[in-house]
């Protein structure tokens, strides 16, 4: 029984690590065509929220982006500290609820969907498509 | 993967042990959590350079035994699925112990969940040459409020456990707390009860 779970488990996680592989060459094709359709016109917004958000806050550009696999308050601890490590974040706010996450930069940040994946896939998550908006 | 892909594996690898929640933290994460059981007590740490895998150190004490050990430990996150309702892992872990050569365990666990449901497995096999054993663990939980983020989350949980040097399946509710950084939970069945504290950071 011994042996057949180790061969069992080596043959399963072989053929797992073949479809990752291919997940992640399509996870590529797809953000390619994301980087070049990030519009955000996907995403739908919570105006409560994102009063509350910008009530405070002065010139800034605010980030508003969608998130996949946002399910529990621990698991998305990572966001908001993986963000505020770039002295160019003013302000985060993760709200389970909806799946998104507002983020307001201060104007001399170039903002980079690009990046802002990679930081949430950093953290277990996938960001699905963002919405830029200037607060003067 | 496909989700009845998964429902394989869950049969494959039966039912199964020693499910903890996210035994993987973000890039750059710490975890530090203390386990207790009327079978063991565990002290562990590990750090996550990606959010893929974690290494660590965990001092245990099986009570069963009376023996204490230092193993380490690593955990590798096998596949992931993320949707906007869900996230489903599947996991491997191994670990050595310090103290024997001989010593070591596998095993793997895999946890389906929304903010609403959670459903987990584990199996765990531990071999030497004084002690081979294994734990399978079945885990379902109901959160009974949504919680936003920051605010304190409860899971109603159920918990069946296998251990083989007793060979039953002790089936019995436990509560899962979370708020912030820190996550505790506690279970009991007449002689038989779990404690496990986390914080990551």
């Amino acid at each position: 029984m011994y042996k057949f779970l180790i061969i069992t488990t080596l043959l399963i996680s072989n053929n797992l690590y073949a479809m990752d592989k291919m997940h992640d060459h399509n996870s590529k094709q797809h953000n390619h065509d994301s980087r070049t359709a990030v519009d955000g016109s996907k995403t739908r917004l919570d105006d409560a929220m994102y009063n509350k958000f910008v009530s405070n806050l002065d010139s800034s550009q605010v980030v508003i982006v969608d998130v996949n696999g946002m399910v529990c308050d621990f698991c998305a601890r990572g966001i908001e500290k993986t963000f505020y490590d770039d002295n160019l974040v003013k302000k985060v706010l993760v709200s389970l609820e909806t799946g998104k996450v507002l983020i307001a930069y201060d104007n001399a940040k170039k903002v980079d969907f690009g990046e802002i994946k990679n930081i949430f896939l950093s953290n277990g998550q996938s960001a699905t498509g963002m919405t830029l908006k200037k607060i003067t | 993967m496909g989700i009845y892909k998964f429902i394989v594996l869950l049969v494959v690898f039966g039912f199964t042990s020693f499910v903890e929640a996210r035994p993987i933290s973000w890039t750059g994460g710490s975890t530090v959590m203390y386990k207790s059981n009327s079978m063991m007590s565990s002290y562990y740490y590990h750090y996550s350079p990606s959010f893929k895998y974690s290494v660590g150190a965990e001092y245990i004490n099986e009570r069963y035994y009376n023996d204490q050990y230092i193993s380490i430990r690593s955990t590798y996150l096998l596949d992931r699925k993320n949707t906007k309702e869900s996230q489903r892992n599947l996991y491997v872990t191994a670990s050595l112990s310090t103290k024997r050569n001989d010593e070591f365990y596998y095993g793997v666990h895999g946890d389906w969940e929304t903010r609403r449901y959670f459903t987990s497995f584990s199996m765990l096999d531990k071999r030497s040459n004084q002690k081979n054993y294994t734990e399978n663990e079945l885990q379902i939980g109901i959160a009974p409020y949504l919680g936003e983020y920051n605010q304190l989350h409860t899971w109603i949980m159920l918990k069946s456990k296998e251990d083989t040097r007793d060979s039953k399946w002790k089936t019995y509710p436990f509560i899962k707390l979370f708020k912030g950084d820190f996550l505790l939970e506690v279970g009991s069945k007449e002689s038989h009860w779990d404690l496990h504290f986390m914080k990551r950071f």
